[in-house]
C-alpha cells in the first residue's frame, strides 16, 4: 500500500468527476462547467507538484502501488522521466480548459446554427464566415432568445432556447471527454505496469476519437474513424510487443521486467523492440506512419490538436530505453535516420500548405522527427535533449495552435490565402505567436533553443566519439533542417500577419482575454525554461544518466572540469591526415605537448 | 593591474551594460501608457544609462585588466553564465553604447509621428541589449543568446513597416535578374535576413558543439586555460574545420560572401535601424566574434591554424571586392551604403585574417579593429544623413535627388565629412588611417599570397572612393531632378531637418575628422592597448611568434619571416602611397563624373562592354538570382513533386486503399446475405460436399 494518494487522486479525480462536468454543462451552462473543470485540473496539477517537490529534495522516485490481481501491481510512479511529461501535460490541459471556454462555445454555437437554423445558416459555418457571419448574427438579433455573452471581441450573440439547450449539452460532453483525455494521458505517463500502460494508452485514444468526431472540422466523422483505425492498428502491434515482454519476463510490472530483462531471447528482443517502436511510431507520426496526422490534427478542435500527437515518445523512452535497453546502441542509428527523414519531410510538406492547421500538423510531424532524432542519438545528452524537446516543442506548438484557433474565431478562416496583415489588428495574438514560432525553431531565449542545442550536441558527440562519419553527416543535415523549419514558420507568419489586410477583414479585433492570457501563460513558461531550464533539465538528466548507467556504449555526459568526451586518439574522423584540412603541425608526442603547454607556444599565463 | 572576479565592485557595471537595455525593453510597453513623450525619453534614458555604465569600464582598457564575473546556470552540464570585461570588449561596448545612444536621440526626431513606436523602441532596446550581451558574454553559449537576439531584433525592425506599402520597398520595381524579382517588401526582407543569418548560425552552432564535445565548456577563459581539447581536435583534424564553422556564423551575421545577399534587402527598415544595424549592432557582431576568437585560435598556432586565418582573410577580401563593385552601379542611396558596409567589413575580416598569417599579430588585429571603430562612426553618420535626405525627398533613389546641397546645407556638410572618411581622404580622416593600417598590415605580413590580397584591397579602395563621390555627387550636386521639381510644384519645398535629427550625425561626422587629425596617434595607442592585451592574456608577442616560425614543427609554408620596410614613425611607405593613390584615382573619377559633371555617365550605356559590365554589377553578379533558384525555387519545386506524387498519392492512397478494400469486402459479404433460405441451403450443401470430397481424397 502506498503512503499517500497524491498521484491516485490526481489521476482519477478528472475521470470520476467527468460525469459531473457533463451534467453541470447541460444544466448550468458554459461558465459553470469551465470553472468546475478548471478547478478539478488545477487541484490535480497541484497534487502532482507535491510529490514533484519531494523529488528535488534528494529522492529520485515517488511511487504509489496497489495490488492488481493477475497483472501484478497497479502503480503510479513519478520519477525523472515521467515528471516532465506529467507536469507539462497537466499544465496544458489546465490552460486549454480556459482556452476552450470561448473557443468551444463559439464553435458549438456555430454548429447549433447550422443544425437549427435551416438551410440559410449552413453557409455560416462554411469557410467564408467573416462578414457573412456578422450579417447573420444581426439578422438573428430580432428573434427572441437567451443572450449568450462571450468574453472578448465577438460581443453578444443571441441564440434561441432550443439551440442553447443543444449548446449546453454539447459543451458538457466536450468538457467531460476532455477530462477523461487528461486522465488517460497522466495515467499512461505514471503507469508502472505494461498492461496498465496499455489500458491508459487506449484511454487516451477513446476520448480523442470522440472529440474529433463530435467537435472536429470538415468531414470529421471520417477523420475520426481514420484516426481511430490508424492508431488502433498501432496499439495492437504495441500490445503484441507488450504481451511478449510480459511472457518472457514473467510479469508485467516494470520492476519485474527490469529484473528479468535478460531472460528475453535475443532474437525475440529485436522483434519486441520493432513491435513497440512501430506501434508507438504510429502515434508519434513518424515518417511513413504519419498519414493519419495531417487530417486528424488539422481536423480536431484546437485544444485536442495540441495534445493528439507526441505523448507516445514517452512510451519509447520508458519501454525501450528504460526497461528493455536492449539493442539500443545498435538500433539508435536507424531511429536517428528515421527522425531526420521525419524532420525534413514534415518541414517540406508544411511549406506546401495553405491552411494554417495543416502547416501546424506537418510542423508537428517535423517536431516529432526532432525528438526521434534525439532519441536515436545514442548519448545521454541527445536523449535528454529529446525529452526536453517534448516539453518545449509542445509549448511552441500549443501556442501556435492557439493562434490558429484565435484566428479562426476572429476571421472565420484558417486559409492563409484569405489572410494577411493581421499584426495590426490582432497585436497580442501576433506577439505571442511569434514567441511560439521562435520556440519551435529554436531561437533563444525561448525554451526551444535549450532543448535543441542539447539534442544536437548529443548527436554530434556520438558521431565524434564513434568516429562515425554517417552520424556526423546526419548531424549536419539536422542542423540544416532547422533552417527549413525557420523558413516554413516565418513564411507562414508573414502570410498571416504581414502585408496588406484583405478588405473583408478590416473590422476584426483581437481575441478576448481568455485566449490571450492562456497563450501568454504558455509563452511565459517557454521563456522561463529557455533562460533557466534547470527545474526540468536536472531531473531529466539525472534519470537518463542513471538509465544508461549500465550501458557503457551510450555516451555519458561530458565530465566536469572543462574536459570533454574522451576520444580515442587513434580514431580519425573525417579527414585522413594528408588530405583536406590536414595540418602538418600536430604535436604528437607527450613531450611536444608538454613544451606547448609550458610556454613553448603561446600558452603562458 | 588587478583582475577582478565575482560580483564585487565594477563587475556589476559590466552586467548592467547589457541588462539595462533589456529592462528598458521590458517596461517600455507599460511606460507607453503614461504618454508618448515619456516613452521616448525612457528609451533614450535606458540607452544612456547603459552607455554610462560602459564608460565606467574604460579604465579596464587602459590598465589592461579584466573583470570576470560568473553565476551558476545549467547545473547538470556544469555551465556558468558570466560576463567578461577585458580591453577588447570594453572598447567595443563603449562604441556600441554611445553610437546607439546617438541613434536613439536621432530616432526621437526621425521617427516622430510614426505609428507603433512602442514596438520600435522595444526592439531597439532589445537590439542593443543583445549586442552588448554578445560583446560582454564570457562564453559562446551565452554569446549565442545575444547573437540570436540581434538577429531577431533586426528581423523585427527590418520588417518594421509590415504592411508592405510600396514606398517602403527596396529595389527598382520591375527589375528582374535571371528571372528573380530584385525588389522586396519589408516583410520579405526581414524573413530573408533571418533565414540567411540562420544558415550561418547553424554553422556557428556546429562549430561550437564540436569544440564543446572536446572541451566540455563554452567559456573563452576556460578554453584558453586548458588546451587539451585542441590537442585532441588537432589530432583528428577537426580544429580547423571547427574554427571555420564558427567563422560561418560571422559570415552570416556580417553579410560576408556567400551569405551577403540579405544585407542589401535589409534596407527596408527605417534609416535609424539601418544605422544601428550597420554601425553598432548586427553586422558588427560577426566581426566582434572573429575578434573574440581569433586570438584564441592564434594562441593555438602550434596546431597549424593558418588555414583558418587564410579563409578569414580571403572571404573578407572577396566580399570587399564583390560588394564595392556592386555599389558602383546602384541608384539607391541606402543600398549604396549597405554595399559599402559589406565591403568595409570585408576589410576588417581581411585584416584580422592577415593578422594570423603575419609575424606581428597585434598589427593586423589592431588594423581590423581600428577599421571597425572608424567605420562604425562614419557609417552611422552617413545612414542618419541618408535618412534625413530620404525623409525630405520622399524617395530612396539618388536619381530623384540632385542639387540637394542648396536645401540641406547642414546635412550636406556633415554627410560630406563622413563620406570623406569612407573614401579615406588622406591624413585628416579616421577612415584614411584605418585603411592605411590595413594596407600596412597586409604588406607587412609574411603571408606568401599577400600581394594579391594587397592588390584586391587597393582596387577596393579605388572603388570605394569612386562610389562615395558618386553618392555625394548624385544627391547633393548637379541639377534638380524631375521628382524634386514635381515636389516643389505641389508645394513641398525641400528644407533642412530639425536639429534633433542632424545634431547626432553632426557629432559623429565631426568626431571622425577630429580623431582623424590625430588619427595616427590614435591608431598607435590602440595598437599599444591591443598588443598589451594580447601579450598578457594570450601570450602573443612578437618574440614568441618569431620563435614559433623558426621551429620547423610548428611552421607552415604559408608564413615566412619577413622584414618590413618602415618609414619613420613606423609608417609603411608603400601602404601610405597606395592609400593616397586609391583616393586620388577613385576620387578623381567620381569627381569628374558626378560632381564637376565633366563626363556624362551616360557614356557607359553607349558601349556594349561597359554596358554589359554595368548590367552585371547592377544585377549583383546574379548572385541573388542564383541564391533564389538554388535555395528557394529549386527545393520548393522538389517538395511540390513529393507533395503531389508521394504524400498525396501514396500516403493518402494507403488510407483510401484500405477504405476501399474494406468496403469491397463488405460488399462481397453483403451479397451473400440474401435472406433466401434456398440459397443458404444450397451453399451449405455444396460446402458439405466439398469437405467430404476433400476428406475422401
Amino acid at each position: 500500500m502506498a503512503e499517500s494518494f497524491f498521484l491516485l487522486i490526481a489521476t482519477f479525480m478528472p475521470l470520476l468527476l467527468s460525469p459531473v462536468a457533463y451534467f453541470l454543462g447541460k444544466r448550468a451552462g458554459l461558465a459553470a462547467v469551465t470553472w468546475f473543470s478548471f478547478g478539478v485540473l488545477v487541484i490535480s496539477t497541484g497534487l502532482l507538484f507535491v510529490p514533484a517537490s519531494m523529488l528535488n529534495g534528494g529522492r529520485t522516485v515517488y511511487s504509489e502501488s496497489y495490488p492488481w490481481g493477475q497483472f501484478g501491481n497497479f502503480g503510479l510512479r513519478l520519477d525523472g522521466l515521467s515528471l516532465p511529461f506529467a507536469i507539462i501535460n497537466y499544465i496544458w490541459f489546465t490552460v486549454l480548459i480556459i482556452y476552450s471556454k470561448p473557443y468551444m462555445n463559439r464553435k458549438i454555437i456555430d454548429e447549433a446554427r447550422s443544425r437549427f437554423g435551416g438551410g440559410k445558416s449552413t453557409e455560416s459555418t462554411s469557410v467564408a464566415r467573416g462578414p457573412a457571419y456578422a450579417a447573420d448574427a444581426e439578422r438573428r438579433n430580432d428573434t427572441s432568445g437567451i443572450a449568450n455573452t462571450e468574453s472578448g471581441s465577438l460581443t453578444t450573440t443571441t441564440i434561441g432556447v432550443e439551440e442553447q439547450r443543444y449548446v449546453n449539452s454539447q459543451l458538457g460532453l466536450y468538457f467531460a471527454l476532455f477530462m477523461v483525455f487528461a486522465m488517460g494521458t497522466l495515467g499512461m505517463v505514471l503507469a508502472t505496469n505494461l498492461i496498465e500502460f496499455y489500458v491508459f494508452f487506449e484511454l487516451v485514444l477513446l476520448p480523442s476519437f470522440f472529440l474529433i468526431s463530435f467537435f472536429g472540422y470538415g468531414s470529421r466523422q471520417r477523420t475520426g474513424l481514420m484516426f481511430f483505425f490508424w492508431t488502433h492498428a498501432g496499439s495492437v502491434v504495441l500490445l503484441l510487443g507488450l504481451l511478449s515482454i510480459g511472457f518472457f519476463a514473467g510479469g508485467f510490472d516494470y520492476s519485474t521486467v527490469r529484473a528479468h530483462v535478460s531472460q528475453i531471447p535475443a532474437q525475440w528482443m529485436s522483434i519486441i523492440i520493432f513491435a513497440v517502436v512501430l506501434g508507438l511510431g504510429v502515434k508519434i507520426g513518424g515518417f511513413l506512419l504519419h498519414s493519419w496526422v495531417p487530417s486528424s490534427v488539422a481536423g480536431a478542435p484546437t485544444p485536442v490538436s495540441i495534445l493528439l500527437v507526441g505523448i507516445a515518445t514517452y512510451g519509447i523512452l520508458r519501454i525501450w530505453l528504460d526497461l528493455l535497453g536492449g539493442n539500443y546502441v545498435q538500433y539508435s542509428l536507424y531511429i536517428n535516420i528515421w527522425g531526420l527523414a521525419t524532420m525534413i519531410y514534415g518541414g517540406a510538406m508544411a511549406l506546401m500548405q495553405d491552411d494554417i492547421r495543416k502547416v501546424l500538423a506537418y510542423s508537428t510531424i517535423s517536431n516529432m522527427g526532432y525528438i526521434l532524432f534525439g532519441l536515436g542519438s545514442g548519448s545521454v545528452l541527445g536523449v535528454t535533449g529529446a525529452t526536453l524537446l517534448y516539453v518545449t516543442s509542445g509549448l511552441g506548438k500549443a501556442i501556435l495552435f492557439m493562434m490558429a484557433g484565435s484566428i479562426s474565431l476572429q476571421t472565420g478562416t484558417t486559409s492563409m490565402s484569405k489572410l494577411g496583415g493581421l499584426a495590426g489588428k490582432m497585436p497580442y495574438t501576433a506577439v505571442l505567436a511569434m514567441i511560439g514560432l521562435l520556440t519551435l525553431f529554436g531561437i533563444p531565449p525561448t525554451s526551444g533553443f535549450m532543448s535543441e542545442w542539447i539534442l544536437f550536441n548529443g548527436v554530434l558527440q556520438t558521431g565524434v566519439h564513434d568516429a562515425n562519419s554517417l552520424r556526423i553527416a546526419l548531424f549536419g543535415f539536422g542542423m540544416l533542417t532547422t533552417v527549413l523549419s525557420s523558413a516554413y514558420l516565418l513564411w507562414m507568419y508573414k502570410r498571416i500577419f504581414f502585408g496588406k489586410i484583405p478588405q473583408e477583414l478590416v473590422n476584426i479585433r483581437d481575441s478576448g482575454r481568455y485566449i490571450t492570457i492562456t497563450m501568454a501563460a504558455l509563452a511565459g513558461l517557454t521563456l522561463i525554461i529557455g533562460v533557466y531550464p534547470d527545474p526540468f533539465l536536472t531531473p531529466i538528466t539525472t534519470y537518463i544518466q542513471g538509465m544508461f548507467h549500465n550501458s557503457p556504449a551510450v555516451l555519458p555526459l561530458p565530465s566536469s572540469g572543462g574536459s570533454g568526451i574522451a576520444v580515442p586518439l587513434a580514431k580519425n574522423i573525417m579527414f585522413k591526415s594528408g588530405n583536406g584540412f590536414s595540418s602538418n603541425a600536430v604535436p604528437n608526442s607527450a613531450a611536444q605537448m608538454e613544451r606547448i603547454n609550458s610556454g613553448g607556444a603561446f600558452a603562458s599565463h | 593591474m588587478v583582475e577582478i572576479t565575482g560580483f564585487g565592485g565594477i563587475a556589476v557595471n559590466v552586467w548592467l551594460v547589457w541588462i539595462l537595455p533589456f529592462i528598458g525593453a521590458a517596461i517600455i510597453a507599460g511606460v507607453a501608457r503614461a504618454g508618448i513623450k515619456i516613452r521616448d525619453y525612457t528609451a533614450v534614458g535606458f540607452a544612456l544609462a547603459s552607455a554610462v555604465s560602459a564608460t565606467t569600464l574604460i579604465p579596464l582598457a587602459f590598465s589592461n585588466s579584466e573583470v570576470h564575473s560568473q553565476v551558476n546556470w545549467i547545473a547538470v552540464l556544469h555551465l556558468k553564465a558570466g560576463v567578461l570585461g577585458d580591453p577588447l570588449s570594453v572598447i567595443m561596448a563603449n562604441l556600441v553604447a554611445w553610437i546607439s545612444f546617438l541613434i536613439f536621440v536621432y530616432s526621437t526626431g526621425y521617427m516622430h509621428g510614426e505609428r507603433d513606436l512602442t514596438r520600435y523602441w522595444f526592439f531597439m532596446l532589445f537590439f542593443i541589449g543583445s549586442m552588448q550581451l554578445v560583446v560582454l558574454s564570457d562564453n559562446l553559449l551565452m554569446l549565442f543568446f545575444g547573437w540570436e537576439g540581434v538577429g531577431l531584433a533586426s528581423y523585427a525592425l527590418v520588417g518594421f513597416w509590415y504592411t508592405d506599402r510600396k514606398k517602403d520597398f527596396v529595389g527598382t520595381e520591375g527589375h528582374r535578374a535571371g528571372g528573380i524579382a530584385m525588389w522586396a517588401s519589408p516583410s520579405h526582407a526581414g524573413a530573408k535576413a533571418f533565414i540567411m543569418t540562420k544558415a550561418g548560425d547553424t554553422m556557428m552552432l556546429a562549430g561550437m558543439f564540436l569544440i564543446f564535445a572536446y572541451s566540455g565548456t563554452f567559456g573563452f577563459k576556460e578554453l584558453l586555460q586548458n588546451q587539451g581539447w585542441a590537442v585532441q581536435m588537432a589530432h583528428q583534424n577537426l580544429l580547423v574545420p571547427a574554427a571555420i564553422l564558427l567563422f560561418g556564423g560571422a559570415i552570416g551575421k556580417s553579410a560576408q560572401f556567400p551569405l551577403n545577399e540579405w544585407l542589401l534587402e535589409a534596407m527596408t527598415g527605417p534609416a535609424s535601424v539601418s544605422a544601428l544595424i550597420h554601425a553598432a549592432t548586427m553586422v558588427k557582431a560577426g566581426v566582434f566574434l572573429v575578434a573574440r576568437i581569433a586570438p584564441l585560435f592564434f594562441a593555438l598556432a602550434a596546431f597549424g591554424m593558418t588555414q583558418f586565418f587564410e579563409v578569414v582573410a580571403w572571404v573578407g577580401a572577396i566580399t570587399a571586392f564583390l560588394l564595392a563593385s556592386q555599389a558602383i552601379a546602384n541608384p539607391e542611396i541606402k543600398k549604396v551604403l549597405a554595399y559599402s558596409t559589406g565591403s568595409q567589413i570585408g576589410y576588417m575580416m581581411m585584416a584580422i585574417g592577415i593578422a594570423g598569417l603575419s609575424t606581428n599579430f597585434a598589427e593586423g588585429y589592431t588594423a581590423g579593429f581600428f577599421q571597425l571603430i572608424s567605420h562604425a562612426m562614419f557609417k552611422a553618420a552617413l545612414f542618419m544623413g541618408a535618412g534625413a535626405l530620404l525623409h525630405v525627398v520622399g524617395s530612396r533613389f539618388m536619381t530623384d535627388m540632385g542639387g540637394m546641397r542648396k536645401y540641406m546645407r547642414k546635412t550636406y556638410i556633415f554627410m560630406f565629412l563622413a563620406a570623406m572618411s569612407l573614401a579615406a581622404a588622406p591624413l585628416i580622416t579616421l577612415g584614411f588611417w584605418s585603411k592605411d593600417a590595413i594596407f600596412a598590415a597586409v604588406l607587412g605580413s609574411g603571408y606568401v599570397h599577400s600581394l594579391p590580397l594587397f592588390i584586391m584591397a587597393f582596387v577596393v579602395a579605388i572603388m570605394t572612393a569612386f562610389y562615395t563621390f558618386r553618392m555625394i555627387g548624385m544627391s547633393f550636386f548637379g541639377k534638380k531632378s524631375p521628382h524634386l521639381e514635381e515636389l516643389e510644384k505641389t508645394g513641398h519645398h525641400p528644407h533642412e531637418v530639425r536639429p534633433i535629427v542632424w545634431v547626432p550625425f553632426a557629432i559623429l561626422a565631426v568626431a571622425t575628422i577630429a580623431i582623424g587629425v590625430v588619427g595616427f596617434a590614435f591608431g598607435a595607442q590602440l595598437q599599444h592597448i591591443f598588443a598589451d592585451y594580447l601579450a598578457k592574456y594570450f601570450g602573443i608577442t612578437q618574440q614568441k611568434q618569431l620563435q614559433l616560425l623558426q621551429n620547423p614543427a610548428t611552421t607552415t609554408q604559408l608564413v615566412k619571416p619577413h622584414t618590413d620596410t618602415k618609414l619613420f614613425l613606423g609608417l609603411n611607405p608603400y601602404a601610405a602611397a597606395a592609400s593616397f593613390g586609391a583616393f586620388a584615382i577613385g576620387g578623381f573619377l567620381g569627381y569628374m563624373f558626378y560632381i564637376a559633371r565633366k563626363i556624362d555617365p551616360q557614356i557607359i550605356s553607349k558601349n556594349i562592354v561597359t554596358r554589359g559590365i554595368w548590367k552585371f554589377l547592377y544585377n549583383r553578379w546574379y548572385l541573388n538570382s542564383a541564391l533564389y533558384w538554388g535555395a528557394v525555387i529549386g527545393p520548393v519545386a522538389i517538395y511540390r513533386i513529393i507533395w503531389r506524387y508521394f504524400e498525396f498519392t501514396v500516403m493518402e492512397g494507403i488510407s483510401h486503399a484500405f477504405e476501399f478494400s474494406m468496403a469491397s469486402f463488405s460488399r462481397v459479404v453483403k451479397a451473400g446475405q440474401t435472406g433466401i433460405t434456398q440459397t443458404y441451403l444450397f451453399v451449405f450443401g455444396v460446402g458439405i460436399m466439398i469437405i467430404i470430397m476433400l476428406l475422401l481424397l
